[in-house]
């Protein structure tokens, strides 16, 4: 009794919003300093100082350019390689190769997970290769590739599709099981069925893994390539990053291998913050499927 | 394209049916139909031997508690699960598969596609079932969003949109369409009150429009009431009719609250009468 007497008591609130401009802010642009604080590129470029600064600091104190060249000298020898043509002509070489296995492994692997989709013995076939095959170094089918394909582009591309195609496929078929139920049935409700259903509906859903499973792919198919380079180089003529990273050993033009060394690690930045960053703030981003 | 100049007359038709008598029979007929569906270790029996018929223009409603197999009706009439005894007839066709002639709206939010903008969204299907092409699907599909007021939202994407703006273009994507009958699974289930009330109103102003036919799946008694013109209960476990009846007139919904109140209490008599063992399913759900 006491308590609703309380409460009638109580005086009802009624108020009046106050405008804004009669109190500070409401929004406000970042500073300068901030934006790029918040900007991961600004943070990695930061950090790719710093690192080259220890390196070259590490290489002074050692003092040893048979073991460990410094920055400076590993930036002369690979700018002289630049520009004498060796190093660009290495690199296409690679890239050329690369490009042909990669792509060729992302076509096995839709075949392959399309396969695996649309019957359930696919899906056996797909887990069952993929448990055999993933953890097989590509190198080690290096020799086999040597006696069926010969000294040439042939066995690499071999080994590079084999590095690919399994990373790819099992990201790809996992992304397309996890692609929800929902968004399943809105397809079929469209009409569509085989590939239409599966390029329309299963692809973008599964994008955020399939993109995974390209990256994983572009760095295992790297890695084959310049191990696979460095076991047997020259091929028709003209080799490519690996052999011209063992050649110079040979030499003991060690700031050339450092290049060498350099230049693959600069594709790969290249690649994964350009290109997959670009694909992927256009794509799952975008798209808000990734934040 | 017929069903569109004749949109007007279908709905007054829809709306004197109860006078007039239906002119072509059902326009869904669905018959004895038995649906089973297997869990991982379990053969369940989601509905048993359900008759109804839907006739156009109808705003028929399934209404249930938890477990009385209302979506997984809706989902055998859209197709995506075939009935083990009886049929379902649209048009007096056999359902057999999933087609853009029963367009869907679901209750998730993940419905629309998340790579495309709301007109994308929209255009899609008109595009992909063949139904239109280019500027054609272009210009249905802003007629579709600005039909449910989303116009300046056009070339968003749906992560950027609130749970209500995602469903009325789901409605929208639908409705673009213009299906033989709309199939809405407890489209605002998953709203907050304020929300939801508004799209039921909007619905509602939707179909004064255009008259269309809408199965609609819910678990709540009012808006059963609000949003249907005839309402199917279902018993849980499994699913068996248990009554169709008329909604209120819309008018009177408003007016009349003793009248609402009476039909809620029945209703809820209705589906409760075996109080004890509804409650226990609703433990279990």
């Amino acid at each position: 009794m006491s308590s609703e007497m309380a409460s009638a008591a109580r005086p009802e609130r009624y108020l009046q919003a106050v405008d804004s401009t009669a109190f500070g802010v409401v929004e406000k642009p970042l500073s300068t300093w901030e934006r790029v604080a918040n900007n991961a590129f600004a943070r990695k470029a930061a950090l790719l100082v710093l690192l080259a600064l220890a390196w070259e600091g590490y290489a002074r104190w050692l003092n040893n350019p048979l073991l460990f060249p410094t920055f400076s000298a590993t930036i002369e020898a690979f700018l002289e390689a630049v520009e004498s043509g060796v190093l660009p002509g290495r690199a296409l070489t690679s890239l050329r190769v690369l490009l042909m296995g990669y792509g060729l492994g992302i076509l096995c692997a839709a075949v392959l997970t399309t396969l695996a989709i649309s019957t359930r013995i696919g899906t056996d076939l797909l887990e069952l290769l993929t448990s055999m095959f993933n953890p097989l170094p590509a190198i080690a089918l290096l020799p086999l590739a040597l006696i069926w394909f010969g000294l040439g582009y042939g066995s690499i591309v071999f080994v590079i599709v084999h590095s690919v195609l399994w990373a790819v496929a099992l990201n790809t078929h996992s992304g397309f099981l996890s692609v929800s139920n929902t968004l399943r049935m809105v397809g079929r409700n469209y009409g569509l069925s085989g590939l239409r259903y599966v390029g329309g509906i299963l692809i973008p859903a599964a994008f955020p893994s399939i993109l995974t499973g390209l990256k994983i792919g572009w760095a295992f198919a790297w890695r084959t390539l310049i191990a696979a380079e460095l076991v047997f180089g020259v091929s028709s003529g003209q080799g490519g990053l690996g052999w011209f990273i063992y050649e110079n050993k040979n030499q003991l033009e060690i700031p050339a291998v450092f290049a060498g060394l350099f230049t693959v690690i600069l594709i790969g930045l290249v690649v994964e913050n350009v290109i997959f960053r670009t694909v992927e703030h256009r794509t799952v981003r975008r798209w808000g499927m990734q934040s | 394209m017929m069903t569109t100049a004749s949109r007007g007359g279908v709905a007054a038709q829809g709306r004197d049916r109860a006078v007039n008598g239906p002119l072509n029979g059902p326009l869904l007929d669905v018959r004895g139909v038995t649906l089973q569906y297997k869990t991982r270790d379990h053969l369940v029996t989601a509905t048993y031997r359900v008759d109804f018929e839907v006739f156009r223009g109808d705003r028929f409603v399934l209404l249930g508690p938890s477990g009385c197999g209302k979506s997984t009706l809706l989902k055998a009439i859209g197709g995506y699960l075939t009935p083990v005894e009886g049929e379902i007839r649209l048009k007096g066709e056999t359902v057999t598969k999933p087609g853009p002639d029963r367009m869907m709206v679901f209750q998730e939010f993940d419905q629309l596609l998340p790579w495309k903008t709301v007109a994308e969204n929209v255009m899609f299907p008109l595009v992909a079932s063949g139904r239109l092409a280019g500027a054609a699907a272009r210009d249905k599909a802003r007629d579709a969003i600005a039909m449910v007021n989303l116009a300046s939202f056009a070339d968003s994407l749906p992560h950027t949109l609130s749970g209500g703006m995602k469903q009325r273009v789901a409605i929208a994507r639908a409705m673009a369409m213009e299906p033989d009958i709309l199939l809405m699974d407890e489209p605002f289930a998953a709203l907050d009150a304020l929300t939801r009330r508004k799209m039921q109103d909007e619905l509602l102003q939707l179909w004064d429009a255009t008259g269309f036919t809408v199965v609609f799946v819910t678990h709540s008694i009012p808006e059963a009431i609000k949003v249907g013109s005839r309402v199917l209960l279902l018993s849980p476990h499994p699913g068996q009719v248990k009554a169709e009846l008329n909604s209120l007139p819309r008018d009177a919904a408003a007016a009349d609250a003793p009248g609402l109140l009476k039909l809620e209490q029945k209703i809820h008599a209705l589906l409760f009468s075996d109080a004890v063992e509804a409650e226990e399913v609703a433990h279990v759900v």
